[in-house]
């Protein structure tokens, strides 16, 4: 049987699809991987499937499900099908991403020194300090290049008209680069034969630009400056990746028992040779277990003194102590107000429209509607704690209306965006499923984006959480030069 | 280099050899028992002496047999040295150290881990068995290819190959142990009438028999498989080129001279005797000796470079 009986089933219905005009005609770009798709017979695509489920599992790319029953290793969920972006539409997309972190290190450099945002009216005080990422034992910091958000992942997800929203600013320590890695190393593997047919933008130098990006925070302009990734260990969820970049990118992966700070306040690694000075530290540790000097005092994840080595220039940390700030559900609302603000232009990409139910206002207009909206806490990831109007029970909406009343600072109100799909298999068949995107964005002396991202894709149908520790699965993420294709789109 | 991460590429090493050992034990030791009349001295439960688990063998198992050796020496969880057990800390050594080893490491060692996890069930199966055996061998020597051709011989290197030499060792010292069941006064007359084919286990069991042939060009007798296992020069495997090369890696490392003192004391007790006159059980006295020592100049090096004192900055 081949596989074109299945596509002629295929149908996105209401929903903007990723690869596919309407229900039988693919969009401009994406007719060569189609035509090579509906070419295949169904044993063969299905061997691909069963290729790239071996792959993954032998090369141990894992993440970690905490459970009640122990914590589990699930091999990474990997969709076959990729999604396609054309360059065209991307390279507009990369400058609006490039344009708001800018505005967001500036935002943070400037709340934590001379608070002109603040003082000019833009933001409330109280805003800033309800966000559970502000520190202040960060105040009066000048990180180099006044950069605090090195590593950023943000989500974007596409409405039924096809405009393509921010959702959220990953700015603490965003996880997934190195599963965006490992989808296009699986897709060269299963579908080589595709990369002769399109030209497919390249993911796999983003260890590089990471590692240049650390070198240009080295403290003293050391020129080979030693930098170290610092992980809570093993059986954090993302420890594949953590070992994965360290060993890509050239970081000496290493945990707060192998940090020390010495008397002269810079940080040490013990070493075979005994102690050596470390320069650059990418943690992927949260500020609250960073330091039990100054934040969590019952952590033992954290180096004792590293605080104060950071604030004496000593020590570059990446992403910088504090950051967390602007990685706030009500800060996120007036992103576009910083970019007009710091950067005089208006913003590329635009927020999902937003509700704070700060300002009673937009409290009652979020309590009238709130069997339509999607609402979440300030402070929470990974798609927990959130209230999904159209998906939940007369019960959860009336709990949630509590809440909301109770303490309405903490929450943010949005419109069930009709979620973007695209075509993914699912057994017998290929089905429509919503997808999300996570590219990610480098600031140091200069910035960089990855082309495309970590494309997220929730399996069940109807489901809009992508999150893999929800059920969620990955597809590799195409950026496609479609300027020579013409035609419709 | 960190000292966990010497730490952990030191025992990958030791266990990555302890698993082709006993792989090769095993499936050698299957052989030669399909051979020997059944009123031998050696049987199944040689090989749980050979790595001296008899208590933990008691503790698990009623009875020998076959079947029970073979759960034990590969599968048994309670088992410390059981093969999977020791496969299973290469593989988390490898899982923790995958920014230091050349990446198809992690990749082959997963695999492997994942072969043999799902093949155990099928263990009781002689001939099934003794594929996997063949097969674990094999990968083993994939593995070492990987990291003999593609790692810069950094300090990780050395402790790896440090390590790897000291286990060959150990396991090298455990199979000569079996010379005083080979050469006991008392023993039985089957035992005497299979002597060619048990000395020639004995290189087999350590992959010597073709090297052996070549250097001399005699019949396989006991002479010769001491003198060859336990002092040749050229040979990989045997005592002297295993326990020479625990010193050409130790060298480089950062402030080696005592270890190196103490290592090179070892040498001079072990090769100034001549251990071929010595009486069968004597051999076994100095195997079990060099095996102590081994051991602590293995914790020697964990405390001067895996757990030092230090004073901080």
């Amino acid at each position: 049987m081949s596989m074109m009986q299945l596509w002629r089933d295929y149908d996105p219905g209401e929903f903007y699809d990723e690869l596919m005009h309407d229900q039988h005609q693919p969009r401009h770009f994406s007719y060569k991987l189609l035509d090579y798709l509906k070419s295949m017979r169904k044993e063969a695509f299905e061997q691909r499937i069963v290729d790239s489920e071996l792959e993954i599992l032998e090369r141990g790319i894992t993440f970690t499900v905490y459970s009640d029953a122990g914590n589990i290793d699930r091999a990474w969920p990997f969709d076959i099908i990729p999604r396609i972006i054309p360059k065209g539409e991307w390279d507009c997309t990369e400058k609006g991403l490039v344009q708001r972190i800018r505005a967001l290190n500036m935002f943070i450099n400037d709340i934590y020194n001379d608070g002109n945002i603040i003082r000019d009216g833009l933001i409330p005080e109280e805003v800033v300090l309800q966000s559970k990422g502000y520190r202040p034992q960060c105040k009066g910091m000048q990180p180099a290049h006044g950069i605090w958000a090195h590593i950023c992942g943000s989500d974007l997800v596409r409405d039924d008209n096809g405009t393509m929203y921010v959702l959220e600013d990953n700015l603490r320590v965003p996880s997934g680069v190195a599963y965006m890695l490992e989808n296009r190393k699986t897709t060269k593997r299963v579908l080589p034969e595709l990369f002769k047919l399109l030209h497919i933008s390249p993911v796999n130098d983003y260890p590089s630009h990471l590692s240049a990006m650390l070198a240009s925070l080295a403290p003293d302009d050391i020129t080979h400056p030693k930098m170290v990734l610092l992980t809570p260990g093993i059986y954090n969820s993302a420890y594949f990746e953590h070992a994965a970049l360290a060993q890509q990118a050239g970081l000496i992966l290493l945990e707060g028992a192998d940090l020390t700070v010495g008397n002269d306040g810079y940080v040490y690694m013990k070493t075979i040779h005994g102690l050596e000075r470390v320069d650059v530290i990418y943690r992927r540790i949260d500020d609250d277990f960073i330091d039990p000097l100054v934040f969590r005092e019952d952590s033992t994840l954290g180096i004792p003194g590293i605080m104060q080595s950071w604030r004496e220039g000593k020590v570059a940390i990446a992403n910088a102590p504090g950051c967390g700030v602007a990685d706030d559900k009500v800060i996120y609302a007036y992103v576009p107000a910083m970019i007009r603000y710091y950067l005089n232009e208006e913003p590329l990409l635009p927020n999902v429209p937003t509700w704070m139910c700060r300002d009673p206002h937009q409290l009652q207009h979020v309590l009238d509607n709130l069997a339509d909206l999607v609402v979440k806490p300030a402070n929470e990831s990974g798609g927990y704690g959130m209230l999904v109007g159209p998906h939940s029970s007369e019960e959860q909406i009336e709990a949630f209306r509590q809440l909301l009343i109770d303490d309405p600072n903490n929450y943010i109100a949005q419109p069930t965006l009709k979620l973007s799909v695209s075509p993914t298999s699912c057994g017998d068949h290929i089905a429509p499923r919503h997808v999300d995107l996570r590219p990610f964005i480098l600031s140091g002396k200069n910035n960089y984006v990855t082309p495309g991202g970590l494309t997220r894709v929730a399996l069940v149908k109807g489901s809009l959480v992508v999150n893999s520790s929800q059920g969620g699965g990955s597809k590799d993420t195409w950026i496609v030069d479609d300027s020579h294709f013409g035609g419709l789109n | 280099m960190l000292s966990r991460v010497a730490e952990r590429v030191y025992w990958l090493a030791r266990y990555l050899e302890r698993v082709e050992n006993t792989a090769r034990l095993i499936n050698v030791h299957t052989g030669l028992l399909m051979d020997l009349p059944r009123d031998v001295e050696i049987d199944w439960f040689t090989l749980v002496t050979i790595f001296d688990a008899e208590m933990f063998y008691h503790a698990n198992f009623e009875q020998i047999n076959e079947n029970n050796v073979m759960q034990f020496l590969l599968a048994e969880p309670n088992n410390p040295i059981s093969l999977l057990n020791s496969l299973s800390a290469v593989r988390e050594n490898a899982r923790t150290s995958l920014d230091i080893l050349p990446e198809e490491t992690w990749e082959q060692v997963n695999e492997l881990y994942l072969l043999v996890k799902n093949e155990m069930a099928a263990i009781s199966n002689r001939r099934r068995r003794q594929q996997l055996l063949l097969t674990i061998m094999e990968r083993c020597q994939t593995v070492w290819g990987i990291l003999v051709n593609h790692m810069s011989r950094n300090h990780a290197y050395h402790f790896m190959q440090t390590a790897k030499h000291l286990e060959r060792a150990d396991m090298t010292s455990r199979i000569l142990e079996m010379t005083s069941l080979l050469m006991a006064e008392n023993r039985s007359e089957s035992m005497r009438a299979a002597e060619g084919i048990l000395w020639t286990h004995l290189l087999r069991a350590l992959s010597a028999q073709q090297m052996y042939t070549q250097t001399y060009s005699s019949s396989v007798n006991a002479d010769g498989v001491l003198t060859f296992l336990i002092r040749d020069e050229a040979f990989p495997r045997s005592l002297f080129f295993s326990l020479k090369a625990i010193g050409r890696y130790l060298w480089p490392l950062p402030q080696s001279a005592t270890t190196l003192e103490h290592h090179q004391k070892i040498m001079s007790e072990m090769f100034n005797e001549n251990l071929k006159e010595l009486p069968a059980e004597m051999i076994y006295t100095r195997m079990d000796e060099l095996q102590a020592k081994l051991a602590e100049l293995s914790s020697q090096i964990s405390q001067k470079w895996f757990h030092p004192d230090r004073s901080v900055a």
